[in-house]
């Protein structure tokens, strides 16, 4: 109970201290764009860098940071501090290589110098959902890639260690380009759990070509769910019993038995005459025609209702067998994606 | 006497019994067998045992009613010894009231009579009969075995010797052919009639019947 509360207070604590501090980010972006906007170059300045100083992951979002750069690239620029503005938008390019300043807040000095840097830069970003469930084969899991300017750029899967696994895509990118995973590896079955790397890179790698990108994809196999198997029917005997036919065999020599034997136990000690095994055979041949009588055969009525039913048994079962393959084959994966980072550059 | 006089009520019991019943059914059963006598009664002793044999008739009608019956049998034949020296007529008189509790048990009781008469001297026996017969079917509803077992719960005969143990048993099998009104069976009984001063009488028949008529 003390320890849930101490660290249900931590939690508390340090969340608070982040929002504090994103809302304290945002505070000086905004006081950095009314400077702006009152021509407070120096002022705004100080006060967006503070801005985008802060730690990057519990500070401005990227919208709010491509919003931070952009005003202070224009601020740099009314400063006349080009070399600074063309730094400021050539960061926010790899940031986002899709942004363009709003043209109806930034004059056209700014934005034709962001277009300048723009297609100087050749940036490269790829965009991912952070979660993405699919069923491989039938649903696929996307990516955006985006860039600057026009650039030829291989977009391929491969596993944490840098193995390649699949090759999503291979060409020109001219802004943005949609790419998918049907969740399959390269030899045509389900990805299995583990790290995986998504990764777009140029395909001639140049010292001031684009970097390539990649993100972290954590893959994870959910078994499907698979039908039971339809109960086996309640099938008629396909044959008599043998039974009757034992019992048959039994009364007649048991009966049999009883005549020869009851002058023995009826009359002791008198001679008796042969007629009782007379009657004593007759009976049990009786027995034994009963026994044949009764023998065991096919009850073709049943054995015909029986075959149909089994027929229509096993095509349900065949359905459901054909059904669980397919949902076998159709691997549900969940992908969760992590933050988009730069590629290692690969020794060639 | 006493035994004609039980016979006489059953007898004339037996229509309004069967009135009572609804619908009651009628059977009929005639036999045809062979009969083997062995005595070596004090009486007969006197010669050694006595052994006859020889044809026999009967027959037997059984009114039944919802698992009970009551029926009146009759058996008739001369025997005589091998060299043909001695002579006997058989005449036998059965009485009796059965109940049928479960499908393959019968039992039974009543006065059975059993006469040797020669042409100087009746020898009659009178028992009163318990019988408990088992049914075991060996081709259902068609062919049936059957055996069944008595014994006199009293028993007189006119010796001076007197009536001792007296008991027997029979054991066969019913034919009954589909779709026909009648069947047929084969039986072989065995009879024990001993008297009191030592020596017995035993009696074997086989015997063949048709029936007609409800079990």
């Amino acid at each position: 109970m003390t320890r849930a509360f101490i660290v249900l207070t931590m939690s508390l604590l340090l969340g608070g201290a982040q929002v504090l501090r994103a809302q304290s980010a945002r505070e000086l972006l905004g006081q950095g764009v009314q400077k702006y906007q009152a021509l407070e170059y120096d002022a705004a300045a100080a006060l967006l860098e503070e801005s985008l100083g802060r730690d990057s992951a519990a500070g401005l979002a990227d919208s709010l940071r491509a919003r931070a750069l952009t005003y202070l690239g224009a601020t740099e620029l009314f400063r006349g501090q080009r070399d600074s503005a063309v730094a400021t938008f050539r960061h926010l390019v790899l940031l986002n290589p899709r942004y363009r300043p709003d043209e109806l807040i930034f004059p056209p000095q700014v934005t034709n110098l962001f277009q300048e840097v723009r297609r100087a830069t050749r940036a490269i970003a790829v965009a991912v959902p952070p979660v993405t469930e699919l069923r491989t084969r039938i649903e696929r899991f996307t990516a955006r890639v985006l860039t600057s300017s026009l650039a030829d750029v291989t977009v391929t899967l491969a596993r944490e260690d840098g193995t390649l696994m699949r090759q999503l895509y291979s060409g020109p990118v001219a802004d943005s380009l949609l790419v998918s995973w049907d969740g399959l590896t390269a030899a045509g079955t389900a990805a299995t759990d583990g790290r995986y790397l998504l990764q777009v890179t140029p395909r001639t790698p140049t010292a001031d070509g684009p970097r390539a990108r990649q993100v972290l994809l954590e893959v994870k196999q959910e078994p499907p769910d698979t039908l039971a198997w339809p109960p086996e029917p309640p099938f008629l005997p396909e044959r008599t019993s043998s039974g009757p036919a034992f019992r048959s065999l039994a009364a007649g020599l048991v009966t049999g038995a009883a005549a020869v034997a009851l002058p023995s136990i009826m009359a002791q000690g008198k001679d008796a005459t042969g007629a009782r095994f007379a009657v004593g055979a007759a009976v049990g041949i009786a027995g034994f025609v009963g026994f044949f009588a009764h023998k065991p055969r096919p009850l073709e009525a049943n054995v015909r209702k029986n075959a149909s039913q089994r027929d229509a048994w096993m095509k349900k079962l065949d359905g459901v067998k054909t059904e669980n393959a397919t949902r076998l084959r159709t691997m549900r994966l969940v992908v969760r994606a992590g933050p988009e980072t730069f590629a290692e550059r690969r020794s060639e | 006497m006493k035994t004609i006089g039980v016979i006489g009520i059953l007898a004339s019991a037996l229509p309004a019994v069967a009135g009572a019943q609804g619908r009651p059914t009628l059977a009929f059963r005639g036999d045809a067998g062979f009969v083997w006598v062995r005595s070596d009664t004090a009486a007969a002793a006197a010669g050694g045992a006595v052994r006859l044999r020889g044809p026999v008739l009967g027959g037997e009608g059984r009114v039944v009613f919802n698992g009970f019956a009551v029926g009146v049998g009759l058996l008739s034949g001369t025997l005589q010894a091998a060299d043909q020296t001695v002579k006997r007529d058989l005449i036998e008189g059965r009485l009796v009231v059965a109940a049928q509790p479960v499908p393959w048990l019968e039992m039974s009781v009543g006065p059975f009579v059993r006469a040797y008469v020669t042409d100087s001297v009746t020898e009659r026996w009178v028992f009163w009969q318990a019988r408990a017969r088992v049914e075991a079917p060996i081709v259902t509803a068609s062919l049936t075995s059957y055996v069944e077992l008595w014994r006199a719960l009293s028993s007189q005969v006119n010796l001076v010797a007197g009536a001792g143990r007296v008991q027997g048993g029979e054991a066969g099998v019913v034919y009954r052919p589909p779709q026909r009104p009648f069947w047929l069976r084969l039986a072989y009984r065995v009879d024990d009639a001993a008297v009191r001063v030592g020596g017995s009488q035993t009696l074997e028949e086989i015997s063949v019947s048709v029936v007609v008529g409800a079990r």
